[in-house]
């Protein structure tokens, strides 16, 4: 027997008149949220210094520019290209018959406008020599590559396939590269990894990444952003947080240890920034580019990340972009209006991205089928095949 | 054979038909007419008797998306990947072979390759195919997907242009169809019906 369903269900509606009872007092938080970051206009220079020296526990927002205007969408480039990626993994499973790991990465190409055109593809790429299965540091120590270490490999080969890509476009159109998810690599926050690691996967990983999609830009516009749908972020609420705080400077720690309720910034905090532009936006508008605070970010140099909020049909999403292109209006122009556009075509998800995960997916009978495949040439080489017992009982199915 | 020319490759096979997946979306022959692909050591010769256009994933299932357009070709303008997502393939019922100059009106030893290319057949080929009318029989006894008599009276129609006198081609044709179906004069006259011009 496994989960006993009839058991859940009281569980399930008691958590529904939970949430009920939250999302009574959930408007007026709307309604203050949308009070205050109409009044920060006036005072901006004063709350991005409030902002500088605040010490809190959650992430704020930087602000570049009015945090409450709102963007109207602008025509998509006749021609124009829009290329993305995604990626899936089979990783390390010490149950199995050999220690590798491996990526499969989906990229698509889709060109609109007097051309259109497109080309789907998948890069499988199989990894399993010593040096490649960790990531070593000059000094002789090593991290294995597995677990939440592989998904961040992962994003860096999606995003170095991604450059590839878009260095082979002969054409000079417009570019537009999404990837799916966040420009941040969250994986590695807090998780104390070594500097190596960080080295390797960051710096020179994803940023050399990046690096090639800014050159790329003096040969023909071309723009990187991430997409992340019904984000859960609340970078800009904490903004407002700050506003309302009534001390100067913010100090969390120092005046509000240990209490979660009844401070001043609790009287908007619990809202999700999707929330806050949900009702600030019109359909199709993006609101103003904030920067992230994160402390992963402050080795981002020169892609240092920046986001907005975007209203669509059905949602409102995040759009991540490296410093370059925030500052560059005319990519900032094209990486909004692509977006929208995008949604629109993918019936509110971006096609590109929703194809690249076509390409990418690397479903359950596949898995079977790489294993097997593994144990039969490993076989015909003469290699003995050794299995855990617990994979071979979760094979076996007895009574 | 000309690489222009080839217009599908055999993704599915026996020895009594094939399935061919078509390189330009609804790129399939028309019902009834003749293609020709490759087994190892001769030319296989083929009815198409019926053709699809689908999403290559069974899994996805096609949404209508036209309603804001202004025509069909603005909807694969709007969205160029379906035409990497669909895909049209057609089915083909073998009537003979050939084995050297000579053609031969039954089944081949060997199916046709998988992955063999598959082009049409001009009409000097239908014309010198249909000089004997033997295969007839292949054609009146399958069991198809679709009424084998329709693919019949198709076949005869478009055969029938590539012979100098359509109408005693038909009249042949005819003639070899009454003498197969002489127990069921049901579906000889329906087939007869269809024929007459």
């Amino acid at each position: 027997m496994t989960l006993e369903i009839a058991q859940v269900y009281s569980q399930i509606e008691a958590m529904a008149t939970d949430v009920k009872k939250r999302q009574a007092d959930y408007r007026q938080k709307i309604d203050l949220a949308l009070q205050t970051i109409a009044t920060i206009s006036k005072n901006q220079e004063q709350l991005e210094r409030k902002i500088q020296n605040a010490r809190t526990t959650w992430l704020v927002a930087g602000l570049k520019g009015k945090a409450g205007i709102k963007h109207p969408l602008k025509p998509c480039p006749h021609d124009f290209m829009v290329v993305a990626s995604d990626g899936s993994q089979i990783d390390v499973d010490r149950h199995q018959s050999a220690h590798l790991f491996l990526l499969n990465i989906g990229l698509v190409r889709l060109q609109y406008g007097s051309s259109p055109d497109a080309s789907f593809s998948s890069i499988p790429t199989l990894y399993f020599r010593e040096d490649e299965m960790s990531i070593r540091s000059h000094d002789g120590r090593q991290t294995p590559i597995e677990g939440p270490l592989l998904g961040i490999k992962r994003g860096v080969e999606e995003c170095r396939f991604l450059a590839d890509l878009v260095d082979e476009i002969k054409m000079n159109l417009p570019v537009i590269a999404l990837i799916d998810g966040s420009l941040i690599m969250w994986g590695l926050v807090g998780q104390r990894y070594d500097d190596f690691v960080i080295d390797a996967l960051l710096i020179n990983g994803f940023l050399k990444q990046l690096d090639r999609f800014a050159a790329l830009n003096h040969r023909r516009p071309t723009a990187v952003a991430s997409y992340i749908s019904y984000p859960r972020s609340a970078d800009v609420v904490n903004v407002l947080r700050v506003q309302l705080c009534p001390h100067e400077p913010v100090d969390c720690d120092k005046y509000c240890k240990g209490k979660f309720e009844g401070r001043e910034c609790d009287s908007v905090g619990g809202l999700l920034d999707r929330v806050l532009f949900n009702e600030l936006l019109a359909h199709g508008e993006r609101s103003a580019v904030f920067n992230s605070s994160s402390t992963i970010v402050e080795k981002y140099g020169a892609h240092q990340v920046c986001f907005f909020y975007v209203k669509l049909d059905e949602e409102v999403a995040r759009v991540e972009i490296p410093l370059w292109v925030a500052d560059n209006k005319d990519l900032l122009d094209l990486v909004h209006s692509a977006v929208v556009d995008q949604c629109n075509r993918g019936f509110g998800y971006p096609v590109a991205l929703s194809e690249a995960h076509e390409q990418a997916v690397v479903t359950g009978a596949d898995r079977e089928q790489f294993w097997s495949l593994v144990d039969r040439v490993l076989n015909d080489n003469n290699l003995s095949l050794q299995h855990s017992l617990k994979q071979t009982s979760k094979r076996v199915k007895w009574i | 054979m000309d690489l222009k020319q080839r217009i599908a490759e055999v993704v599915e096979t026996s020895n009594a038909e094939f399935m061919a997946q078509c390189y330009n979306l609804e790129g399939a022959p028309a019902l009834g007419s003749m293609v020709k692909t490759k087994s190892k050591d001769y030319d296989i010769y083929a009815i198409v008797y019926s053709s699809s256009t689908h999403g290559i994933d069974p899994n996805r299932r096609i949404i209508a998306r036209g309603q804001n357009v202004g025509s069909e070709a603005d909807i694969y303008k709007a969205n160029p990947q379906l035409s990497k997502l669909l895909s049209t393939d057609f089915r083909a019922l073998i009537v003979g072979y050939n084995k050297g100059k000579t053609v031969l009106q039954y089944l081949p030893p060997l199916p046709a390759s998988i992955y063999a290319f598959v082009y049409p057949c001009d009409m000097d080929e239908v014309r010198d195919f249909t000089q004997s009318l033997n295969f007839l029989s292949l054609l009146t006894d399958a069991r198809l997907s679709v009424s084998p008599d329709e693919v019949i009276t198709a076949f005869l129609r478009y055969a029938s242009q590539s012979h100098p006198s359509p109408d005693d081609f038909l009249v042949k044709a005819g003639k070899e169809i009454a003498w197969l179906l002489s127990n069921d004069i049901r579906r000889l006259d329906s087939i007869l019906k269809r024929l007459q011009r």
